[in-house]
């Protein structure tokens, strides 16, 4: 049953499977073989290599079946909210009260990715108006039409302000096909100005303390829709008892990711860490379960890391990766290549953080949603990649950009600026769109490129001390 | 020994043979790209060994590089364009800090450590503008051959200015320019500078002196200059500029043929 790690085909997935099942493999009700989803349209697995520990096959079993557990909770009388344009702020409140189960419908953008063009959102989305122009979470407002991904949730929210101008756009559209939407706004963080009182927030950025309670405020709103929908009160309790679980995750996120950037050989291939962290955000619709599925995934890499085995070379560069990837198969890529991937920001790195508990919960939450990176500065956000590399000891940076998705256009340029200049490693930039087929050839020049570089690099430099620090002191605490 | 270097580029294909202990190179040829590019290489390689009067048995190492290294079925090892130019530069210019490549198909920066190595890269490979295929659109748009484009542009009295980075509307904005009676030459100038600017802007300001250029687009009469005047530096085109790749690829044998480490993939070591 306990193959060498590696990554697997699906082809070589089927045989897996009846290998662990031979063993005994026990499955949550969700499971099955990963072959399955490809029937129900997710044709995007053919191209993938996977982990293939039982843990993985849970992992990817759990992402995958998102849609039934909806669909079932909804047929149980389960309330479900659809948090938009939000990076673990709402789920953590909706998830605090019986019976409500929260999603992000945003996360329809990887429908696409994993389905190819057998979803149609895209086209539905283009036939309304919202084109390629647009970032690929229109993908969402495609799926809201046909209903044929998620059900359709009873109470929407969406945040704006300081986020992004697209998915605001494409909420709106939303709305006007008869959705109402609570709208919660969030501010640009600024630095505290004189005269203002400063607060620290989790990540160990400051904000003035009118910001934290104008957030506050909103999130007050929403909180009052969420309890006149599902008709129960959202206690300080009951919000102090959700947060408690969603730190759970947070922690158990925290650990992984530590011992997977920092093992000496790589103990978690880049793709099921890539779905490990997006947990945190939104649970995949069951914060229970997710804690059930990354306990498996986190004893695997503990074995694996007491074991001293991995699923790449232990010669595989490390690399730090910044922007979730629209293509999936493109973790697969720099793997391929020789690398691996130690340290990311997949744009939610706030959600990482354990949320305050030794705080009112509203003020926690509203000082966790004021963490976001995204309603900073880009230098804010470079900021703390750096500090990131420098904790994982990552030797060189990959920024992904995602065509039609932009928070600021020139974000990229500026984080690798500041990377360039604070740290002096290489940078590349590459953009990913949905379905990188056509691209694959240039992709993988680069990330290939940046390999050799690096490979180069050590063969002239000793392995950066910092890398050696970090395989030595693994911390679970924020950096700053 | 001979080491060969194959660069399979999206508009050409360059091969080197190098002799592996001397380093000195015993032939190099150019050939335009097709659809079967690893028939072409083999035809261009055939075409080398035979006006060097060299055996096939004396190939020791093969190297591909470029945008079909994959499909060289020759190849020893595959290793990247950016890898290879920064070795084939700096065998002919050991104090070059900056690298500017502008082939058929894409554009790059390489800016090297003092050691030679690759210090960081940019690359532009989504866009036809900056790009050698820019240059061919507009020729034709003119009415001229891509080899007069340069000499052309050297008669300019008044650059155009060309406002669009998109090889689809620069050719629309050119149509208009000739409509109104904007002179050829000044059009060819100003998408010489345009090109150039692209270049600028992919360099963010940091081009460590000295720079060269290489790539086809090299070649062109009136480019360099084009770019000094956009990067604000001097720069000089390395030798045979096309094949500065596929020299680099065939030193990178030549150190595979003497034991010496080579750069690489770790996917391609261990192969």
């Amino acid at each position: 049953m306990n193959d060498p790690a590696r990554r697997i085909t699906l082809d070589e997935w089927d045989t897996r499977y009846e290998q662990l099942r031979a063993g005994g493999l026990r499955e949550p009700s969700y499971g099955g073989p990963l072959r399955r989803h490809v029937a129900d349209g997710d044709l995007r697995l053919l191209g993938l290599r996977m982990d293939n520990s039982a843990a993985a096959l849970r992992l990817w079993n759990f992402l995958l079946s998102e849609e039934d557990r909806l669909h079932r909770a909804k047929a149980e009388g389960k309330r479900l909210v659809g948090a938009m344009k939000d990076l673990g702020t709402v789920p953590v409140m909706a998830c605090s009260l019986p019976d409500v189960v929260a999603f992000c419908p945003d996360g329809a953008w990887w429908i696409p990715c994993i389905m190819e063009t057998s979803s149609r959102v895209l086209a539905q989305a283009d036939a309304m108006g919202i084109d390629e122009s647009f970032c690929p979470v229109r993908a969402m407002l495609g799926a809201f039409v046909t209903e044929e991904h998620f059900p359709l949730p009873g109470l929407l929210t969406c945040s704006v302000g300081a986020v992004c101008d697209d998915v605001r756009a494409i909420a709106q559209r939303i709305e006007r096909l008869g959705f109402p939407v609570v709208w919660w706004e969030i501010p640009h963080r600024r630095p505290p100005e004189a005269g203002d009182a400063a607060v620290r927030l989790p990540g160990g950025f400051w904000a003035a303390a009118s910001q934290v309670a104008f957030v506050k405020g909103e999130l007050q709103r929403v909180r009052e829709a969420l309890e006149h929908y599902s008709g129960q009160p959202l206690s300080d309790g009951r919000l102090a008892a959700g947060i408690s679980r969603a730190n759970a995750v947070r922690r158990q996120l925290s650990r992984l990711r530590d011992l997977v950037f920092t093992a000496p050989a790589c103990p978690m291939p880049a793709l099921e860490m890539l779905i490990a962290e997006m947990l945190a955000i939104h649970f995949c619709s069951d914060q229970g379960e997710t804690i059930e599925v990354l306990g498996e995934l986190l004893a695997e890499v503990e074995d694996r890391v007491a074991e001293r085995t991995g699923v790449l070379p232990p010669a595989a560069v490390r690399v730090f990766w910044v922007n979730p990837v629209a293509d999936l198969r493109v973790m697969n890529l720099l793997e391929d290549a020789g690398g691996r991937v130690c340290g990311t920001e997949y744009l939610f790195c706030h959600a990482l953080d354990v949320i305050p508990e030794d705080l009112p919960p509203m003020e926690a939450l509203a000082r966790m949603a004021l963490a976001d990176p995204m309603v900073g500065s880009p230098a804010d956000r470079a900021l703390r990649i750096c500090a990131d590399i420098r904790r994982f000891g990552a030797e060189a940076v990959v920024i992904s950009r995602i065509p039609g998705a932009s928070h600021c256009a020139v974000e990229g340029t500026i984080i690798a600026e500041i990377v360039r200049a604070e740290l002096g490693i290489p940078v590349a930039e590459i953009e990913v769109p949905p379905i990188t087929d056509a691209l694959e050839p240039t992709l993988r020049t680069r990330l290939e490129a940046l390999v050799e570089t690096l490979l180069e690099r050590q063969a002239v430099q000793p392995v950066p001390q910092q890398a050696v620090m970090a395989r030595r002191f693994v911390t679970t605490e924020s950096p700053q | 020994m001979i080491a060969v270097g194959i660069d399979a580029g999206s508009r050409t294909i360059k091969v080197v043979l190098l002799d592996a202990q001397t380093r000195s190179v015993r032939s190099a040829g150019v050939l335009d790209q097709g659809v079967e590019q690893n028939a072409l290489a083999e035809q261009l390689l055939d075409r080398l060994l035979a006006e060097g009067g060299i055996a096939r048995r004396e190939l020791g190492a093969v190297i591909a590089t470029g945008y079909g290294r994959k499909l060289i079925q020759a190849a020893d090892a595959t290793i990247t364009e950016i890898t290879c130019q920064a070795w084939g530069v700096r065998h002919q210019l050991p104090e070059v800090r900056t690298i500017i490549d502008i082939g058929g198909q894409d554009s790059k920066l390489l800016r090297l450590n003092d050691d030679g190595t690759v210090s960081d890269f940019a690359m532009n490979d989504r866009c036809a503008a900056g790009t050698g295929r820019f240059l061919e659109v507009v020729a034709t748009r003119l009415g001229v051959r891509l080899e007069d484009f340069g000499e052309l542009a050297k008669n300019s009295r008044r650059r155009a200015i060309i406002s669009s980075m998109c090889v689809v509307f620069a050719e629309t904005e050119i149509v208009g320019l000739l409509a109104s009676g904007t002179q050829r030459e000044d059009i060819a100038a100003g998408v010489q500078a345009a090109v150039a600017a692209r270049l600028g802007a992919m360099a963010g300001g940091r081009v460590p002196r000295p720079a060269a250029f290489t790539g086809g687009v090299a070649l062109v009469p009136g480019m360099r200059a084009a770019l000094e005047a956009a990067l604000e530096t001097p720069i000089v085109v390395a030798v045979q500029p096309q094949t500065t790749a596929a020299l680099g690829a065939a030193i990178l044998a030549a150190r595979r043929l003497n034991g010496q480490p080579s750069s690489g993939t770790i996917a391609e070591d261990n192969v």
